[in-house]
């Protein structure tokens, strides 16, 4: 018999982050092969499975942050450092890093659209080096909202940063979208540079469309799309656009393919 | 070689093959139609021939069988996930050309989709061996020849029913010896060759004419008509579609099953995602998104053929009277007025 | 003209008095509302010949022919002789000695229906032949009875405001496995009927004690999961009626019981008419007959010799809710 793809395997709960009340990183002992921007199909107590994005790799051990939204995804949160999460992948396509290296780099992130390019955005932090630079503009709803403060402090020493609340003033925070400061960027002193998109469905296309303005070329821009899936292999259906599977071709699309995907 | 078969011969073939075969046929359960005093036709387990709806196009198509409703993937403790068993038994399923092809539609998702093997799919699907019915009339929403799904040579008999007897012929050496002692005839099964209904598909050359048709008026009309019931998406032969979810016993909340069942790009929760997001929030978006699928982006990804086989189950099923082949045929008249627009 | 007719008398032949003197309506029945529309040319006919040449859709359902005079009345009952065979005898399968004089009685009014399954697609039985069946057991005969048979809980034929109202409901079964969860049919109980539906772990569950039986859940269920009983079950809602004093909707008094059963009760009707009436049929609504026994001894008589099939739910009792047309209109002088 072939082997079932479907079955989720555990691994151990090392660490449990509080991010936000309703967001927790989890981090689990794991020494798979994966590339930052995948996700998993994690086992989900009580409910099912949902597909998660990698949030942190290290040597041994992979992060998810999860958001506890709908039924769906909270009974995750009861679960305790030492416990199993059940889980299989990691699946689809990845943001190509060797293409991002020695250029400049410009990521644009909304609310939970961090989590997806946080691997990437610690791996170019890790490495600066192999980065020409890298402008980050990342911007949540409010101050409750916030995720990863640790890292957005620490990436303010080796990223141009703009950081920005909706509608609350505070401390080192901008006020406005994302889209309202992607003006900031110095496109025009770019030689060769990648912008990476990531967040939900309206802000994605607000930001390429900003970007585009700023006379950024199609083939520049790559972007993480999200959708239900209940297979993660190209069977249940559900993530489906036109001849497009997300689980297989996505998340990461090149924006010339991703503008072709309509909803 | 043919046979001449009386009906008592075959159920005791029946007899022989149940032994080593669940046999499935669409089957008449009186009165438990959509609507009082109406019937359903739908496959299930055969004990006589004599049950075999053949001249009536049954409700729901055999790929129940092959990929049931409701079906239970995994068994699962806190410690472990344990995957869920069938027993031995070999299946032989009666069906007609279009339903066969459709089977072939099912194995492209499940079994080459995305370079994996759907393992739940697969073991049901190596234990499958089709029983060819003839089609003895056309029925009148079928279009199986527009879809060029009218034939088939993946069958190990093929049987033309009669009163009281049976012509078989038997194409796979296995079923050879049960029918060695009948009357050897001169039948060779026939496809139809034409059908009342005729379909004319799109041609959606680019993504420019994707745009376009994304766009059509059209599909605006399904937005009062479609009850997004989802009874066309049911109904197909070749939708495969599926949702996840566990089950946890109510006497032990840590032991359970993980499940599927199918769903349907029809309903509205079908994209929706953790936190309440989804897309294609109108019947509209989701009666475009299903007729593209069935006529043209199942083929611009595997190349070969349309998703839809003619079936035409769904236009039998819609309780709100919409004909999926004039959907189609309206979707080309306006595909080709776009293209003189360009041109 | 005659000034000297016994209108009483010709009410029991079905023909009603006019406002014009010496002018009847004739009203011919037609049990459970659906027949031939072959028999329409001879409902023309007797209009145009000596009616004054329009029909009305009677309220019961019948044809109602205006202006008829006196003198015509023993030519018209020889003419409809045709069609009260036709209809009473082969359809309904009435036992009548004599149709030569017209109708006999009037006393069993006619048996009002929707159009039932032989159409409506919400009908969850044939409500024209379970009609018919009733007309057996209710015709001739001098006793007061109206009745309406509904095809579902929708009860489009008003079975709450007559004196027995039949009402079709189906026992729906669900088969876990076909089915998918969608919700469908939770949306139409929710929108149609009772809300007894509900979801839990991916599949419905049911709160079995007030299913109105409509069969929603079937019509919109996409994969079959929800079927009808083959069995036909109905609703009795009883003591319905209008009238100028306390007009009431009727209260339901049986509920999940068999075809049997209902010919069982209404085979009783008669019975408990005369008992209470003491034997003289004069006319009196139902309810009014009802509440005179008082519900106790209407149930147990008319309910004697019926074997109840074990689905059967029976009202204990009824608490009946008029519309009084005149505060406390049921406390009246002791003197009168």
């Amino acid at each position: 018999m072939s082997e079932n793809i479907s079955l989720p395997k555990p691994y151990k709960i090392t660490d449990i982050i509080k991010e936000t009340e309703i967001e927790y990183t989890f981090r689990v002992e794991a020494d798979l092969e994966v590339e930052h921007g995948q996700f998993f199909q994690i086992s989900l107590p009580k409910v099912g499975e949902a597909p998660i994005s990698i949030s942190g790799i290290g040597d041994n051990w992979l992060e998810f942050t999860i958001r506890k939204v709908g039924k769906v995804t909270n009974e995750v949160f009861e679960l305790e450092v030492g416990e199993n999460l059940f889980m299989r992948g990691p699946y689809g396509s990845s943001f190509p890093i060797n293409e991002y290296k020695d250029k400049d780099l410009v990521v644009i992130a909304g609310g939970t659209g961090v989590s997806p390019v946080r691997s990437t955005l610690k791996y170019f932090y890790e490495n600066s080096d192999s980065i020409k630079s890298l402008y980050l503009i990342a911007g949540f709803k409010d101050e409750d909202s916030i995720l990863f403060e640790e890292d957005l402090e620490k990436f303010k020493s080796e990223f141009n940063t703009i950081y920005t609340l909706d509608k609350e003033k505070i401390d080192g925070f901008e006020v406005g979208f994302v889209t309202d400061h992607i003006a900031k960027v110095p496109f025009d002193s770019f030689e060769n540079y990648n912008v990476i998109i990531v967040g939900p469905p309206v802000m994605m296309d607000a930001a390429a469309k900003e970007v585009l303005k700023n006379g950024v070329v199609e083939e520049k821009i790559w972007v993480s799309f999200e959708r239900k899936m209940s297979c993660a292999i190209g069977k249940c259906g559900h993530c489906k656009i036109d001849e497009t599977y997300v689980c297989l071709e996505g998340p990461v699309f090149n924006y010339t393919k991703a503008k072709d995907l309509l909803d | 070689m043919s046979y001449a078969v009386s009906i008592e011969k075959m159920d005791k073939v029946l007899k022989e093959l149940k032994k080593k075969y669940r046999v499935y046929a669409p089957i008449r359960f009186e009165k438990r139609g959509r609507y009082s005093d109406t019937d359903l036709i739908r496959y299930a387990e055969i004990d006589s021939v004599k049950d075999v709806v053949y001249n009536e196009k049954s409700d729901f198509s055999p790929k129940e069988v092959i990929h049931p409703i409701t079906q239970t993937l995994f068994h699962f403790t806190e410690y472990e996930y344990r995957e869920s068993q069938i027993d031995d038994k070999e299946i032989l399923i009666f069906a007609h050309p279009c339903d066969i092809n459709g089977i072939k539609r099912l194995d492209t998702i499940f079994l080459e989709n995305g370079n994996n093997e759907d393992v739940y799919y697969k073991r049901l699907r190596d234990k499958v061996k089709f029983v060819l019915m003839e089609c003895q009339e056309d029925w009148d929403t079928c279009f199986c020849i527009s879809m060029g799904s009218n034939q088939t040579d993946d069958y190990s008999l093929a049987i033309k029913f009669g009163e009281d007897q049976l012509s078989v012929e038997v194409k796979d050496n296995e079923f050879e010896g049960f029918f060695a002692s009948e009357e050897e005839i001169d039948f060779t099964y026939k496809f139809v060759t034409a059908n009342q209904e005729e379909v004319n598909l799109p041609k959606i050359d680019d993504k420019e004419m994707l745009k376009k048709v994304y766009d059509l008026k059209m599909w605006e009309d399904y937005n009062a008509r479609c009850k997004d019931c989802g009874a066309c998406t049911s109904a197909c032969v070749t939708c495969s579609c599926f949702t996840t979810s566990d089950v946890i016993y109510s006497e032990n909340g840590r032991v359970g099953e993980r499940r599927r069942v199918w769903a349907s790009c029809q309903h509205e929760d079908f994209t929706e995602m953790a936190g309440g997001h989804s897309f294609r929030n109108t019947p509209a978006d989701r009666m475009r998104f299903r007729t593209l699928h069935k006529v043209y982006d199942y083929k611009e990804r595997f190349g070969e053929e349309h998703m839809c086989v003619g079936c035409g189950r769904c236009t039998d099923r819609c309780n709100q009277l919409i004909s999926f082949s004039k959907t189609i045929n309206k979707l080309t008249e306006e595909v080709n007025r776009l293209q003189k627009e360009v041109n | 003209m005659n000034h000297d007719i016994n209108i009483g008398k010709l009410q029991r032949n079905c023909f009603r008095q006019s406002k014009v003197p010496g002018e009847f309506m004739l009203q011919m029945r037609v049990p459970g509302a659906v027949i031939d529309a072959k028999h329409l040319s001879l409902v023309q006919h007797v209009a145009e010949t000596w009616g004054n040449g329009k029909f009305h859709i009677g309220t019961r359902q019948t044809f109602s022919l205006p202006g008829i005079k006196y003198e015509n009345i023993d030519a018209v009952n020889e003419y409809i002789k045709s069609y009260i065979e036709a209809i009473e005898v082969e359809l309904c399968d009435v036992e009548m000695d004599d149709t030569d004089k017209g109708y006999p009685t009037i006393g069993a009014r006619n048996t009002t229906a929707c159009i039932g399954n032989q159409h409506c697609i919400k009908g969850n039985f044939d409500t024209t032949s379970l009609a018919r069946k009733l007309e057996k057991l209710i015709f001739p005969s001098n006793y007061h009875i109206k009745m309406s048979v509904a095809g579902c809980p929708n009860d489009c034929s008003k079975a709450h405001f007559t004196d027995f109202g039949i009402i079709g409901i189906a026992k729906m079964e669900y088969d876990y496995g076909r089915c998918i969860g969608c919700g469908k049919c939770i949306d139409a109980c929710q929108g149609h009927a009772t809300r007894v539906l509900s979801k839990s772990q991916g599949k419905i569950i049911k709160d079995t004690c007030c299913c109105a039986g409509c069969g929603e859940c079937a019509t919109v269920c996409p994969t079959g999961a929800w079927t009808r009983n083959a069995t036909k079950f109905y609703r009795v809602i009883i003591g319905g009626r209008a009238g100028k004093q306390y007009p009431r909707m009727g209260k339901m008094f049986l509920n999940w019981v068999t075809e049997d059963v209902i010919m069982g009760i209404i085979g009783n009707w008669q019975d408990f008419s005369a008992e209470i009436l003491e034997h003289k049929p004069i006319y009196l609504h139902g309810g009014h007959l009802i509440d005179r026994a008082g519900y106790d001894r209407f149930k147990e008589m008319i309910l004697e010799g019926v074997e109840l099939n074990p689905e059967s739910e029976v009202a204990e009792r009824i608490y009946w809710a008029e519309t009084e047309y005149r505060a406390n209109i049921h406390v009246k002088p002791v003197n009168k």
